[in-house]
């Protein structure tokens, strides 16, 4: 019995191969028509969802960092055109106040001219005025002195040539 | 990570489950074996196929006898061997001292008493027999694990009906766990190893490693065993691996295979037959190579128990009692190795299916040809 037993171990079976065969068909069949087929389409569809589903964000971020860099590019722009515009306008407003003052410095020096000017004008006319009075007096005193021993138009030049010997001042 | 601890525990409590039962089997088949007349305990008997189940202590259940005979022809079905015998259309002989002697009546009775009549083939009293078609243990494994196979895919595959769920995340443990099975035998093996054509032999790779699986895996449940450790059943698989690969044989995996390009006329008629017996050897491997695993998983668990009743009659009943403990802790290591065997076979025969289909559907580069002609032709 034991020889039986032994050689059950390795002997084939034909019975069970026929089931067998019949079984791992029937098997093979249902399970690839109605397990395989639906699970392994929907993996590879959940992959290739998960797949675009990466690269559209991929894209979105790229999209986003060139709209951030562009962004960041435009700020720095408009920073760099407002800080010329405020270089310009502080140059504008110097030149305007160094103008003015320059201006009001000449119109300062015109005016101190012109002042001066006044003054030598009245300084002469006073003088001038003086002079007459002084050789009025003189000649009215030189009169009375002299009496009438002299003319009038001698004395006159006698006093003239006095007064251009008198000092200036 | 919640999920992940949650797996883990699940796995743990899978695998406690597993010893538990593998333990417990022992435990109950202990006395069973001791009970059996004269501490007999025959491994061999319980690892081969027999048309009984196996529920000791509660007893045997006979399967279904389907003999297809001839002279004359027909099919006879009977619910099992004992009502087989006692119908007397069939007949056993028993074989003692050099001859043989069909028995009858009493001897009949006692033979099936002691169950010896599931060990010997019986004869038709008419004709001859030409195939016996019975329902053996081995078949109603398998068919069971084709069962559950079937049971757990099916269902799986229902959660992919709606267009939302094929697209959006795996949800709970049952879909992670076995879609994780599909996506490793997809990724892991079909495609690195069949190459671009790989898709059409997914669906048999996939059942290929799931019925083993579920074969194997079933070796481990008490009372059941595992139909892969039977070589008709294995053989069937490699029958069918070969079938499946070899069918889309490119031409020119055929023509390397019988007329080797590049090599005289001699060696080629030298390399045609090896090249044939080698291609049929590699896909016997396969059968034998999962058949040899998963029956020697079972025939070591029952050595090992059938130590201490071999240590009970050569030493006594003592040394005996010490030795169970050792026994049964061998065992129980065995068996967490078997659940390990379940996986690497069911994985093994799948690998290497999908490396011969790959060789068979390989394209052959008319420049890797030349490159091949080249060295022959300067030599």
């Amino acid at each position: 019995m034991d020889i039986i037993l032994a050689q059950s171990l390795l002997e084939p079976n034909a019975g069970l191969i026929f089931y067998k065969v019949v079984v791992f068909a029937l098997l093979l069949f249902i399970l690839r028509r109605f397990a395989w087929k639906p699970i392994v389409s929907a993996l590879s569809e959940r992959e290739e969802t998960i797949d675009t589903s990466i690269k559209k964000a991929e894209r979105a971020l790229e999209e986003a960092r060139k709209t951030g860099e562009k962004n960041e590019e435009a700020r720095r722009a408009a920073e760099e055109s407002a800080r010329r515009v405020m270089q310009e306008a502080r140059a504008a407003a110097e030149q305007v106040r160094s103008e003015e003052l320059e201006k009001t410095r000449a119109r300062i020096r015109q005016m101190q001219e012109q002042a001066q000017a006044e003054i030598e004008r009245e300084k002469q006319r006073a003088l001038d005025e003086l002079r007459d009075e002084v050789a009025g007096l003189a000649i009215q005193t030189a009169e009375h002195i002299l009496e009438e021993t002299l003319d009038a138009d001698r004395q006159r030049k006698m006093v003239d040539r006095f007064i251009e010997q008198l000092p200036r001042n | 990570m919640m999920a992940l601890h949650a797996n883990i525990r699940y796995c743990r409590v899978i695998l406690l489950f597993l010893a538990g039962c593998a333990f417990f089997a022992l435990l109950i088949s202990r006395p069973a074996y001791a009970a059996d007349e004269g501490g007999e305990l025959d491994a061999v008997a319980h690892t081969a196929d027999g048309v009984y189940l196996d529920f000791a202590p509660f007893g045997t259940v006979e399967l279904p006898r389907i003999f297809l005979r001839k002279d004359p022809w027909g099919v006879d079905v009977f619910s099992s061997t004992r009502s087989a015998l006692l119908s007397e259309r069939y007949e056993i002989e028993h074989e003692e001292d050099g001859h043989a002697e069909v028995l009858h009546g009493e001897a009949l009775h006692a033979a099936i008493e002691h169950h010896e009549h599931l060990y010997v083939k019986p004869k038709p009293v008419l004709g001859t027999m030409v195939l016996d078609l019975s329902i053996t243990r081995h078949l109603v494994f398998g068919l069971l694990a084709a069962l559950i196979t079937l049971a757990i895919f099916l269902t799986l595959a229902r959660r992919y009906r709606r267009h939302e769920d094929r697209v959006s995340a795996p949800r709970g443990i049952f879909q992670n766990m076995f879609e994780g099975l599909i996506v490793y035998v997809r990724d892991e093996i079909a495609r690195p190893c069949i190459g671009p054509k790989y898709e059409q032999f997914v669906p048999f790779l996939l059942t290929a490693f799931t019925f083993i699986l579920f074969c194997n895996l079933m070796g481990l449940v008490p009372y059941a065993s595992a139909a892969t450790s039977n070589i008709s059943v294995t053989l069937t698989l490699a029958v069918f691996s070969f079938v499946v690969g070899q069918r889309r044989g490119t031409r020119a995996y055929w023509r390397h295979m019988f007329w080797a390009p590049g090599v005289p006329l001699p060696v080629k008629c030298l390399l045609a037959p090896i090249e044939l017996v080698s291609l049929i050897a590699k896909h016997f491997a396969l059968a034998l190579r999962l058949f040899a695993n998963m029956m020697s998983g079972s025939l070591l668990i029952l050595s090992l128990i059938g130590i201490i009743f071999t240590i009970n009659v050569l030493f006594g009943s003592l040394i005996a009692t010490f030795v169970a403990p050792l026994g049964i802790a061998f065992t129980l290591f065995i068996s967490f190795i078997k659940i390990a065997v379940a996986f690497i076979h069911a994985f093994v025969f799948t690998l290497l299916s999908a490396i011969f289909f790959g060789m068979a559907v390989e394209e052959h580069h008319e420049d890797e040809a030349h490159a091949e002609e080249q060295p022959v032709l300067a030599g």
